[in-house]
C-alpha cells in the first residue's frame, strides 16, 4: 500500500509538473529569439486566467473561454515586448530584466484591484472524478493539463518546422544579424515569439486554474518552479522541459509528503541553483563556444 | 582641485551633520524613526549599489540577505546573550558567507541567469526562516530585545546615531574601495570578463569578493534593523521589500554613494507620501512634469528615441489620472512603485544623483581632479634585452571544433626580440590559434612552452600571468572606464595594498604610481590627451590604440597583436606601425596577425603562414610572398605563377 501511495503522489505531482513544463516552455520561444526572458511571465499566466474566469462568468461556453483566453494573453506578451523589451535590445543591454520584473509587478498591482484578493474557484466542464488505472487515481481534469501542454507544444513546434514565418523564427533563433541579412525583420520575429510565449502562458493558466484556484498570487510559486525547469533542461534543450517538468513535479509532491507541504519548493530552486553551478546550460543545453 | 576637494567633501559633511543634529532640535520619535531606517536603508542601498551599479547584474538577493542578518542578530542576542556589536559583527559575517556561498555558484553567470540564482535564492531563504520553526518560530514572528552597546543602554536618538556612524563608516570605506583598483576591476569584469581575465586582473575573485561585500553590508544592515524593529517576520523580507530596494537604487542613481543616500531617503519616506493623498497628487504630477521636460528636451535634441522619450511620460500620466481617481492609493502601491521605477529606468537611467552630478559639475565649475606627470618610460616598461633564444615554442598545437579542424597540428617557434608575422587567409586558424595560446581555448592536442615551461592552458587568466598579453581582433575594451582607467586596471606589478588598507584608504600612494605609470603608456601610443575620455566615446583607431597600451600594461615579455590594423584609415595605419616599431625597441617580442601585407613586409623579420589550420610557409616576407603554396591559398590556382601578383592586400 505504501509504494503505491508513493507511487500515486509521484504521479499526481509529475502531471503538475506539465505546467511548470509549459510555462518554461514560454520561456525557451522568447529566449531562442531574442535571448531574453519575461520575468513577470507568472502575472500573465495569472491575469489570463482571470480574464479568462471573467468570461467565465459573462456566460461563454468553455469552448470559447480556452481561445479568448488565450487571445488575451498572446495580447499581454505583445504589449510586454513592445514596454519592456525592445528598447533594451536594441540597446544591447540587460534594462529588460528590471523592465519586466516591473510590468509583472504593475499587473499584480491591477489583478489585486480590479479582481479582488481572494483565491476563487475556476469553473470547468471536465470532470475530477478520478479514473483508476493499476490502483492509481489519476482526475480527467489532471489528464486535460497534460494533454493540452503537449497538443500547444506540438503545434508551436509543428508551425516553427512547416510555415514559411515559422523557418523565419527559426532562422531568427539560429542567428539574428545572418537572418536580418536575408531581409528577416528580427524585431517581428521577436514580437512573434513574445506573443506565442504569452499564448502558452495563458493556456496553463486555464488548464491549471481549476486545480489551484485563480488569485493575484496563483502563480508566484508556479513561476519559480517554471523558472527552475526551463534552467535545469536549458534554454534551449526543447522538449526536454517536459521530462524535467515531470521529475520535478513528481520530486516536490515527495518533497511536501516526507518534509511537510513548506518545503514543497526547496528542491526546485536548490536545483535551479546547482544546476546553473554546474550546468549553465542545462541537462539538454548545448554548450556554447566563446567567441571574441 | 582643492574647490573640489571642498566642495564634495563639504558636501558630504553637511549632509552628516544636518542627519545627526536632527534628533536634538525634533524630539518626536516618528521622525527619528524615519532618520533611524534612513540610515539602515542607506547601508543596504550602498551594498546593493556594488551589484547593481558596480557589477552590473540585477541582484534579487537584497532583501534576503537584510533578512539573514536580522535574524542572526536577533537569534545570537537571545540564545548566546551577544552585546551589540558582537551581534553586529555577526550578522555582517552571515551576510559575507552566504554571499560568498552564492557567489561561488552564480559566478560564471551573467544577466538572467544571475538574476535567477539570486530570485531563488530568496525564495529558498524566506522557505527556510518560515520553516525552521524551531529555530526562527517561523511565521509567528521572533522578539528581539535590544542588547548594550558597549555596556550601556542605547535609547532611540543614541541607536540612530550608532547606525548613523556605521553609515558614515561604510561610506568612507566604501568610497576608498571603489575608487581602488577593486572599483576598477568591478566595473572591468561589467563590461568585459574576457579582456578582465585577459589582463590578468582575475573576473573570479572579484566577482565573488564584490558580491559577498554588498551582501556582507545587507547582513550589517538587517543586524541595525533588528535592534531597530525588534520585532522579525519572515515576509517583511520578501518580493516586495526587493521592488522597494530596487527602486531605490536605480531612482536615485547606480554607481553612486550619493544616488544610494537619496535613494534610501525616498523609500523610507514612501509610506507617508502613499498615505496622504493630497501629497501624492503633487509628488505624482511633479514626476509628470520632470517626464515631460526630460523626454522633451531629449527629443528636441535628438538624444533619446521617441519611446524612451515617451513612455514615460505616459506612464507618470497614468500615475496622475490615477492619483486623482484612485481612493485609497495604499491598495495600489506595487503599481505606483512599477509606474515610478519604470518612468525611471526607460528615462531617466543615470537616476537623479547622476542628472543632478552633472549639473551640479556644470554650476560650481568643478574640474576633473588633475593629472600627474607621466612617469619615465623606463620605469614603466624596462627595456629588455633579447637574446633570440627560444621564447614561445608550438608543438603539433591542435584545436578541434566537433569535425572542424581549426588548427591541425601547428608547430612554430617564436624567438625572443622578433616581431613574427602570422598570415594566412580567412578562417586559416590564425585567430584561433591565437585564442588556444592566450587560453581561451583549451588545444585539443600539442604542446605550448614559455621559455622551455609549458604554458598554463584553458585559462587567460593564468596565462596573462606569466607574461603574454594579448589584443582583441573585436576590440573587448571596458567601455564605461575611460583611457587612463582602462590602462590602470591592467597595471602588473603597482597593486599591493592588502584589503584592509584599501578600504582604511592607505592605498593612494600606489594609486598615484599607477595613474603615472599608465599616463606614460597612453602617450606611448599617442593618447596622453584623452586620458579621461571614455572609452567607448574614442574613435575607433584610438580604441584600437587604447587595447594596445592596456595590453602593455601587463609589462609583456609576448605581445601577441590579433589584426590591429583591421579596419583602420590610411594614416592611421602609419601610426600603428610606429607604435609597433616603438614597443619593439624596448626589446618585448611581438606575434603580428594581420592581413595588410604592406605592414607585414615592413614590420616583421619572419613570418609564418597559415591555411586550412596548417603551417603552409615560413620565412621572409619576401620569400614567404613568392611561396606558389601561399599565392594559391589567397588567389586560387594559377596557370603561370610567374605572372601571378603577390598578394599585396589579401583578405
Amino acid at each position: 500500500m505504501y509504494t503505491l501511495l508513493i507511487v500515486q503522489l509521484a504521479v499526481s505531482g509529475a502531471l503538475m509538473g506539465m505546467v511548470y513544463a509549459l510555462i518554461a516552455y514560454g520561456f525557451q520561444l522568447t529566449f531562442a529569439t531574442s535571448k531574453s526572458i519575461n520575468f513577470g511571465q507568472g502575472e500573465l499566466v495569472m491575469l489570463s486566467a482571470f480574464f479568462s474566469l471573467t468570461l467565465i462568468d459573462r456566460g461563454l461556453p468553455y469552448w470559447l473561454v480556452v481561445p479568448g483566453g488565450m487571445l488575451f494573453g498572446a495580447v499581454l506578451g505583445l504589449f510586454v515586448e513592445r514596454a519592456a523589451v525592445r528598447l533594451s535590445l536594441e540597446q544591447k543591454g540587460e534594462g529588460w530584466i528590471l523592465l519586466t520584473i516591473i510590468l509583472g509587478l504593475l499587473g499584480f498591482s491591477a489583478a489585486e484591484n480590479i479582481w479582488g484578493r481572494d483565491d476563487r474557484p475556476f469553473p470547468t466542464p471536465i470532470s475530477s472524478d478520478p479514473l483508476h488505472f493499476f490502483g492509481i487515481d489519476v482526475t480527467p481534469l489532471e489528464l486535460s493539463v497534460a494533454i493540452g501542454v503537449l497538443a500547444v507544444m506540438g503545434l508551436v513546434e509543428l508551425f516553427k518546422r512547416k510555415t514559411l514565418l515559422g523557418k523565419a523564427f527559426e532562422a531568427v533563433s539560429a542567428d539574428r544579424d545572418a537572418a536580418q541579412l536575408m531581409g528577416i525583420s528580427a524585431t517581428r520575429t521577436i514580437q512573434l515569439s513574445y506573443g506565442l510565449s504569452g499564448l502558452v502562458a495563458a493556456l496553463a493558466g486555464i488548464l491549471v486554474a481549476p486545480i489551484t484556484t485563480v488569485g493575484p498570487t496563483m502563480a508566484s510559486v508556479l513561476i519559480l518552479k517554471a523558472f527552475s525547469v526551463a534552467v535545469v533542461a536549458g534554454l534551449d534543450s526543447g522538449f526536454g522541459i517536459v521530462l524535467v517538468g515531470l521529475f520535478l513535479g513528481a520530486l516536490e509532491s515527495l518533497t511536501s509528503f516526507y518534509l511537510g507541504s513548506g518545503w514543497r519548493e526547496a528542491p526546485g530552486l536548490i536545483l535551479l541553483i546547482l544546476a546553473l553551478a554546474v550546468r549553465p546550460n542545462g541537462v539538454f543545453g548545448k554548450a556554447s563556444i566563446r567567441k571574441v | 582641485m582643492w574647490k573640489r576637494l571642498l566642495l564634495i567633501r563639504g558636501a558630504e559633511l553637511a549632509a552628516l551633520a544636518l542627519l545627526a543634529a536632527i534628533p536634538l532640535m525634533v524630539d518626536n520619535s516618528y521622525v527619528l524613526g524615519l532618520l533611524t531606517l534612513l540610515a539602515i536603508y542607506g547601508i543596504l542601498l550602498i551594498g546593493l549599489d556594488v551589484t547593481v551599479g558596480y557589477l552590473g547584474q540585477v541582484n534579487l538577493a537584497q532583501a534576503a540577505f537584510l533578512g539573514l542578518g536580522a535574524y542572526a542578530a536577533g537569534l545570537c542576542v537571545a540564545n548566546f546573550d551577544l552585546g551589540m556589536l558582537a551581534a553586529l559583527a555577526a550578522a555582517l559575517v552571515v551576510g559575507l558567507i552566504f554571499g560568498t556561498l552564492l557567489a561561488f555558484p552564480a559566478l560564471r553567470l551573467e544577466g538572467p541567469q544571475f538574476a535567477l540564482a539570486t530570485l531563488s535564492f530568496s525564495a529558498l531563504s524566506a522557505t527556510v526562516l518560515n520553516e525552521w520553526e524551531g529555530l526562527t518560530l517561523g511565521a509567528q514572528g521572533l522578539q528581539v530585545s535590544r542588547p548594550p552597546f558597549l555596556g550601556m543602554t542605547l535609547d532611540a536618538p543614541e541607536f540612530f546615531w550608532l547606525c548613523l556612524l556605521l553609515l558614515a563608516l561604510v561610506w568612507i570605506a566604501m568610497r576608498n574601495l571603489l575608487s581602488s583598483q577593486w572599483g576598477r576591476a568591478f566595473e572591468a569584469l561589467r563590461d568585459s570578463p574576457i579582456a578582465t581575465d585577459a589582463m590578468g586582473v582575475g573576473t573570479y575573485r572579484h566577482k565573488v569578493a564584490g558580491f559577498a561585500l554588498a551582501s556582507g553590508l545587507g547582513g550589517l544592515a538587517g543586524g541595525l534593523y533588528a535592534f531597530n524593529f525588534q520585532y522579525l517576520q519572515p515576509q517583511s523580507f520578501g518580493w516586495d521589500l526587493m521592488v522597494i530596494l530596487l527602486l531605490g537604487v536605480v531612482l536615485g542613481g547606480r554607481k553612486s554613494l550619493w544616488g544610494a543616500l537619496v535613494g534610501a531617503s525616498l523609500i523610507a519616506l514612501l509610506p507617508n507620501l502613499l498615505s496622504n493623498r493630497g501629497l501624492f497628487q503633487i509628488f505624482s504630477a511633479i514626476g509628470l512634469l520632470i517626464a515631460l521636460a526630460a523626454g522633451g528636451q531629449g527629443l528636441l535634441k535628438k538624444t533619446t528615441r521617441p519611446f524612451q522619450a515617451l513612455a514615460p511620460v505616459v506612464a507618470m500620466g497614468v500615475l496622475m489620472v490615477g492619483s486623482l481617481i484612485v481612493e485609497n492609493t495604499e491598495d495600489w502601491r506595487k503599481a505606483i512603485f512599477a509606474l515610478m521605477l519604470f518612468s525611471v529606468v526607460v528615462g531617466l537611467p543615470e537616476g537623479l544623483m547622476g542628472f543632478a552630478a552633472r549639473f551640479l559639475t556644470k554650476l560650481f565649475h568643478i574640474e576633473p581632479p588633475r593629472l600627474p606627470t607621466p612617469a619615465s618610460l623606463d620605469t614603466v616598461l624596462p627595456k629588455r634585452t633579447a637574446n633570440g633564444g627560444a621564447l614561445l615554442e608550438l608543438r603539433g598545437l591542435e584545436r578541434y571544433f566537433g569535425g572542424v579542424k581549426a588548427v591541425d597540428g601547428v608547430s612554430m617557434t617564436v624567438r625572443a626580440g622578433e616581431i613574427h608575422g602570422l598570415i594566412g587567409p580567412n578562417g586559416s586558424g590564425k585567430s584561433t590559434a591565437v585564442n588556444v595560446i592566450s587560453g581561451l581555448y583549451v588545444p585539443t592536442g600539442g604542446d605550448m612552452l614559455l621559455r622551455g615551461k609549458p604554458l598554463p592552458v584553458g585559462s587567460l587568466f593564468k596565462v596573462a600571468r606569466t607574461g603574454v598579453a594579448r589584443t582583441f581582433q573585436n576590440l573587448q575594451l571596458f567601455g564605461e572606464l575611460s583611457a587612463l582607467d582602462n590602462v590602470m586596471v591592467a597595471l602588473k606589478d603597482v597593486y599591493r595594498s592588502p584589503l584592509p588598507l584599501v578600504l582604511l584608504g592607505l592605498a593612494r600612494g600606489e594609486e598615484k604610481r599607477a595613474r603615472a605609470a599608465a599616463l606614460a603608456l597612453l602617450e606611448l601610443v599617442g593618447l596622453g590627451g584623452q586620458a579621461r575620455s571614455l572609452a567607448k566615446d574614442l574613435t575607433y583607431g584610438d580604441q584600437r590604440f587604447l587595447e594596445i597600451a592596456r595590453a602593455l600594461a601587463r609589462k609583456p615579455e609576448l605581445l601577441i597583436l590579433d589584426e590591429p590594423a583591421a579596419g583602420l584609415a590610411h594614416p592611421d595605419v602609419n601610426k600603428l606601425m610606429e607604435i609597433i616599431k616603438r614597443i619593439h625597441e624596448r626589446g618585448i617580442s611581438i606575434i603580428l596577425i594581420e592581413h595588410h601585407m604592406d605592414v607585414i613586409s615592413e614590420l616583421c623579420g619572419i613570418v609564418t603562414v597559415l591555411d586550412g589550420g596548417k603551417i603552409i610557409a615560413a620565412g621572409t616576407a619576401e620569400q614567404v610572398k613568392r611561396d606558389p603554396k601561399v599565392i594559391e591559398a589567397y588567389l586560387g590556382v594559377v596557370d603561370d605563377p610567374a605572372g601571378a601578383a603577390a598578394p599585396a592586400q589579401a583578405g
